[in-house]
């Protein structure tokens, strides 16, 4: 042996083994519950005790039992047994290792009655998560090398919780960005959304306007076709946003009355058709003369937004409305045959401000059609959801309760309560 | 002559409106609907002015500028739908000539046009437009910003892409480590030489036949680096 080389028997291989099997149960934790377990198992191996706890520090301060273990001597007393609290508490104050024997009565008797703690806190600079306390029944008393080894999972326990800290709060901030981003996204949207009609509107009435050239029939009836389109463009977008707010503020008011669905779909399809020649619409009643408890506005108002999307995103395709009855319920379907919804994107479409990315510039929007639908059918107490096929289409369905009472009553006015985003 | 415009905007009735008021004015119009299509047409069509919108898919206004200003000095008003000073400053920054900012009345609109294009006559700057650059075995086309060695492509990254255009718009010149690292990565490098020797030894390896004896970047001991007139 030479002068440089370390004693081999000075490296314990068990121990080594015990300390590399916790470093990585603490690398692979993703929570403490079954990660402290696993430590307790594979340290018992090197280091004997009876008991071992440990606290968390709650909001108020108080430390409260997270996990706990009976192991040794005297597994069947439970509650009586000793579980170490004021020594977690003193050693989580102090911050530092607290060792302690105590005698509880005649020790001779039952060897229970002495105990002796050792007492670690779990903190990381100024951050206090708890303590960990072991503890023995009749001894022997901690050596200083299983001292050091206590002290080890401590600290490796500790920076566990101060990571899982860390990782909640990233977790929150990431939610807290996202909602950010999407408002900030929203007003980008909106001030772009607003100024392109507008410069439109401006741009070809200046154009028109021009003393130094004229333009013949044909192209004077051009541009004044693109500034009335421009300007119903700019007027739905200022109902949509006016929607979507008294939507959050509460103030949306319905007119509830009972109307015969197959008329106010007839009166809705009979209108797109007039001002979007183009759009085919097939209107099926499967069960002629259902009556619903409704806002007819606002129901129609539903129905134009799902066409106007099949417009914007399935262009060329026919639509199929039908309407039927199921149960309690009519059930009017609006269907497209065009590229559909990516199953990704499903579940967000009604969500406020939700908008499914890489959409070229001639769909446009801004995040708040479907949402506006999904709350005015709430404010029905029916349903509307979505499924698609991609490559097939999609297909909205919309469900109103037949039962007259309990959409609202003749003439009362329904306020909607929304939660904030 | 009559001058050629190119106009450039994503939605088309944007440029209907710009094409439609053009016209009365005898211009000629090329229309282009993204950044990138715009800087193809300047490359191959040469015209003399261009009318670029800001926000647009595929390449931006901005980066499509920048990308024109790589080979030629065409006449360009930035349109933008922001009226905000920061985007008009960036526009002006990164080449612009001028700016219209939306909603603009078509006779604004025609009058800058006309202030720019006179300008660009009365400067009487022989346009210089060079899309293709040569250099020996090397080629580079700005339009597409691709980089080829005896008509192969080489991949460079966007770094490297920079540090090339640096030598090739400079032709002849020295240029110091200093000016490369702070037109290249940014200020805070200034002195950080040993990242410009990495990336031209990495250029070296991917342009030159024999990197030990480089043809187009030529080390000038305690100057700097030349690509040198051949």
């Amino acid at each position: 042996m030479t002068e440089n080389t370390i004693p081999s028997d000075l490296i314990n291989l068990q121990l080594i083994e015990t300390l590399d099997e916790i470093g990585e149960i603490i690398f692979r934790a993703k929570e403490i519950d079954s990660c402290i377990d696993q430590i307790m198992k594979s340290v018992r191996k090197i280091f004997i005790f009876d008991n071992v706890v440990l606290y968390l520090r709650q909001k108020d301060d108080q430390l409260e039992p997270k996990y706990a273990r009976a192991i040794g001597r005297g597994r069947s007393s439970e509650t009586d047994l000793a579980w170490g609290e004021t020594i977690a508490n003193d050693s989580l104050q102090k911050n530092e290792i607290i060792i302690r024997k105590e005698i509880d009565g005649d020790y001779t008797v039952n060897r229970m009655r002495l105990r002796y703690f050792i007492g670690l806190p779990l903190a990381i600079d100024d951050e206090k998560y708890g303590s960990l306390v072991f503890v023995r029944y009749g001894g022997p008393p901690y050596l200083s090398d299983q001292t050091q080894l206590c002290k080890y999972i401590a600290r490796n326990l500790s920076h566990l919780l101060d990571r899982i800290k860390l990782h909640q709060k990233v977790n929150s901030l990431k939610h807290e960005l996202q909602l950010k981003l999407m408002q900030d996204d929203f007003v980008a949207t909106i001030s772009h959304e607003l100024r392109t009609p507008l410069g439109f509107i401006k741009g070809y009435a200046t154009t028109l306007l021009r003393e130094d050239t004229s333009w013949d029939g044909d192209t004077r009836r051009e541009f004044l076709n693109i500034i009335d389109e421009e300007t119903d463009r700019l007027r739905e977008l200022i109902d949509n946003l006016l929607d979507s707010s008294r939507l959050q503020s509460g103030t949306l008011r319905m007119e509830f009355q009972h109307v015969r669905l197959e008329e106010l779909l007839r009166v809705v399809c009979i209108r797109a058709q007039t001002f979007h020649e183009y759009q085919e619409i097939d209107l099926e009643i499967e069960k002629p003369g259902i009556t619903v408890q409704i806002d007819p506005a606002r129901i129609e108002q539903v129905i134009e937004n799902l066409l106007s999307n099949a417009r914007k995103y399935a262009p060329d395709s026919k639509v199929k409305i039908t309407l039927s009855q199921e149960d309690n319920h009519a059930h009017i379907r609006v269907r497209d045959f065009g590229p559909g919804i990516d199953p990704d994107h499903l579940d967000h479409i009604f969500e406020r401000f939700y908008r499914i990315p890489d959409q070229t510039k001639s769909t446009r929007g801004t995040g708040l059609g479907l949402f506006i639908c999904k709350r005015i059918i709430q404010a029905h107490n029916g349903e509307i959801f979505a499924e698609s096929i991609p490559g097939e289409g999609s297909i909205f369905h919309i469900k109103l309760s037949l039962d007259l009472s309990r959409n609202g009553d003749k003439k009362k006015t329904l306020v909607l309560m929304e939660e904030k985003i | 002559m009559t001058a050629q415009i190119l106009v450039v905007d994503d939605e088309p009735r944007y440029v209907r409106l710009m094409e439609a008021n053009l016209l009365t004015e005898d211009y000629d119009v090329l229309r282009a609907y993204d950044g990138q299509k715009a800087v193809e047409t300047v490359a191959e069509n040469h015209p003399d002015l261009v009318l670029l919108d800001v926000m647009m898919p595929i390449l931006d206004g901005i980066t499509a500028c920048e990308r024109i200003r790589e080979f030629s000095n065409v006449p360009i008003i930035m349109v933008t739908a922001k009226g905000e000073e920061r985007d008009r400053i960036r526009g002006l920054d990164v080449g612009a000539d001028d700016y219209v900012v939306k909603p603009f009345s078509a006779t604004e609109l025609l009058a800058r046009v006309r202030a720019v294009l006179r300008r660009a006559e009365s400067n009487g700057s022989a346009s210089f437009q060079q899309p293709v650059f040569n250099h020996g075995n090397l080629k580079i086309d700005f339009a597409k910003a691709e980089v080829f060695r005896d008509e192969k492509m080489v991949y460079l990254s966007a770094t490297e892409y920079r540090l090339l255009l640096q030598f090739a718009q400079n032709l002849g010149d020295i240029l110091s480590s200093e000016d490369l690292l702070v037109n290249v990565w940014g200020e805070e490098y200034r002195n950080d030489k040993e990242i410009l020797w990495v990336s031209i030894s990495r250029l070296r390896h991917k342009l030159e036949d024999d990197p030990r004896n480089p043809q187009h970047i030529v080390t000038r001991s305690g100057l700097g680096y030349t690509m040198p007139k051949i």
